[in-house]
């Protein structure tokens, strides 16, 4: 299913999915990281410290094919040693080893994909990913979708209480996996 | 129709040529169905559905119930991953502006789908009940059906309506070319004398 997409200048562009057409094509030329984050972004001071309270994670290794996925670490395996050390460098690498500060080695150019800007976002001040930053909307990806699902589950539990009543076992399933979710969810905060 | 603005599906979005999902894109899609899938059957109820698609949409209950009867379309009272990936899709057809392309590319599965009662034939009623998700006009469907019907008998059979989708691929190309003419003109600076 994944096929070659179209760039930016085809196909009709609304200016509502501006970002996903810049998610498309970005790569991470080093002409665009020169910036400083102040500049970029408001949610970041002169040294690129996050002052906003919005929760970032990144994985271990650069998000690049699918099959080198499953071999990395989702955002609630990260240990609490590699969290604080999230500060957004200019022009540092996407390496593994993004930890160390100061870091000037390049970074590699990203495959077209929708997600493909969550890679060294702690690192490379990349466009489109600072330019979402802007409108405030959240990421990483898979932690909205948690969040989304549970809002929609709430909102179903609420129709199973009100449709089948609270001691039906398919309101009291959807409850227990609701809590299960929340859970998790804890669980991994707390890592 | 609209997707909401930061929902999860806002973020995914398709190839512009063959409007489909890439493999990365897919796996996130798969992660969150089986979220929903609450009661584990691979499945997502009529409840689960209508708050899922009244989330991330502006639909209206009746269109969501309406949606949610033509994907179930062995009526079970479920719909699969299989109905949950083809309506996704058609969603960001939708809001990427891509809806010929999608029927064109896509011309056998819509059809079944809005062959609701599988005659191997659209009614013009059925289509008009459903052209909110392809962002037809309501006088652009009565149009269709009276150029497109050849056989006369005020249904649309698959060669028909491929045809439809074909004509409809046309002329998108065709304003896409006269969009860039313009935009190429406009860009080019103007020299005075």
């Amino acid at each position: 299913m994944h096929l070659d997409t179209l760039g930016p200048g085809e196909g009709k562009v609304n200016p509502s999915s501006d970002i996903r057409d810049l998610w498309t094509t970005a790569t991470l030329s080093e002409s665009q990281l020169n910036l400083p984050l102040s500049e970029v972004c408001e949610n970041f001071d002169e040294e690129g410290i996050c002052v906003d309270k919005t929760q970032w994670y990144r994985r271990n290794g650069s998000w690049e094919d699918d099959e080198e996925d499953e071999g990395n670490s989702y955002p609630e395996e990260l240990d609490e040693q590699t969290l604080p050390e999230q500060e957004p460098h200019q022009g540092s690498s996407t390496e593994p080893h993004v930890g160390e500060k100061g870091d000037d080695s390049k970074i590699k150019a990203e495959k077209p994909s929708s997600m493909s800007s969550v890679e060294g976002f702690t690192h490379s001040p990349h466009l489109a990913y600072w330019a979402e930053q802007q409108n405030r909307l959240p990421l990483p990806l898979r932690e909205l979708m948690k969040n989304e699902a549970l809002e929609i589950l709430n909102k179903a539990l609420r129709s199973y209480r009100s449709g089948i009543g609270r001691e039906h076992f398919l309101t009291k399933e959807l409850q227990r996996y609701i809590d299960g979710i929340k859970k998790r969810q804890d669980t991994g905060q707390n890592i | 129709m609209k997707l909401k603005t930061g929902s999860f599906l806002w973020y995914l979005y398709l190839d512009k040529v063959y409007c489909l999902l890439s493999v990365r894109n897919v796996k996130v899609l798969v992660e969150y169905f089986h979220l929903l899938d609450v009661h584990g059957k691979n499945t997502l109820n009529d409840v689960l559905f209508y708050h899922f698609l009244h989330h991330v949409t502006d639909l209206k209950k009746k269109q969501i119930k309406i949606v949610f009867d033509m994907l179930d379309w062995n009526a079970v009272g479920e719909i699969g991953f299989d109905q949950f990936y083809i309506l996704v899709c058609i969603l960001l057809a939708h809001q990427n502006h891509l809806e010929e392309q999608f029927l064109y590319r896509h011309s056998r599965p819509v059809f079944d789908l809005l062959d609701l009662d599988g005659e191997e034939r659209i009614g013009e009623a059925t289509f008009q009940m459903y052209r909110f998700l392809f962002n037809i006009h309501k006088q652009e469907l009565t149009e269709l059906f009276h150029e497109f019907d050849v056989t006369g008998d005020q249904l649309l059979n698959y060669k028909e309506f491929k045809l439809y989708t074909i004509f409809s691929m046309d002329k998108y190309q065709k304003r896409q070319q006269a969009e860039r003419k313009r935009k190429s003109l406009s860009s080019k600076p103007h020299i005075k004398w």
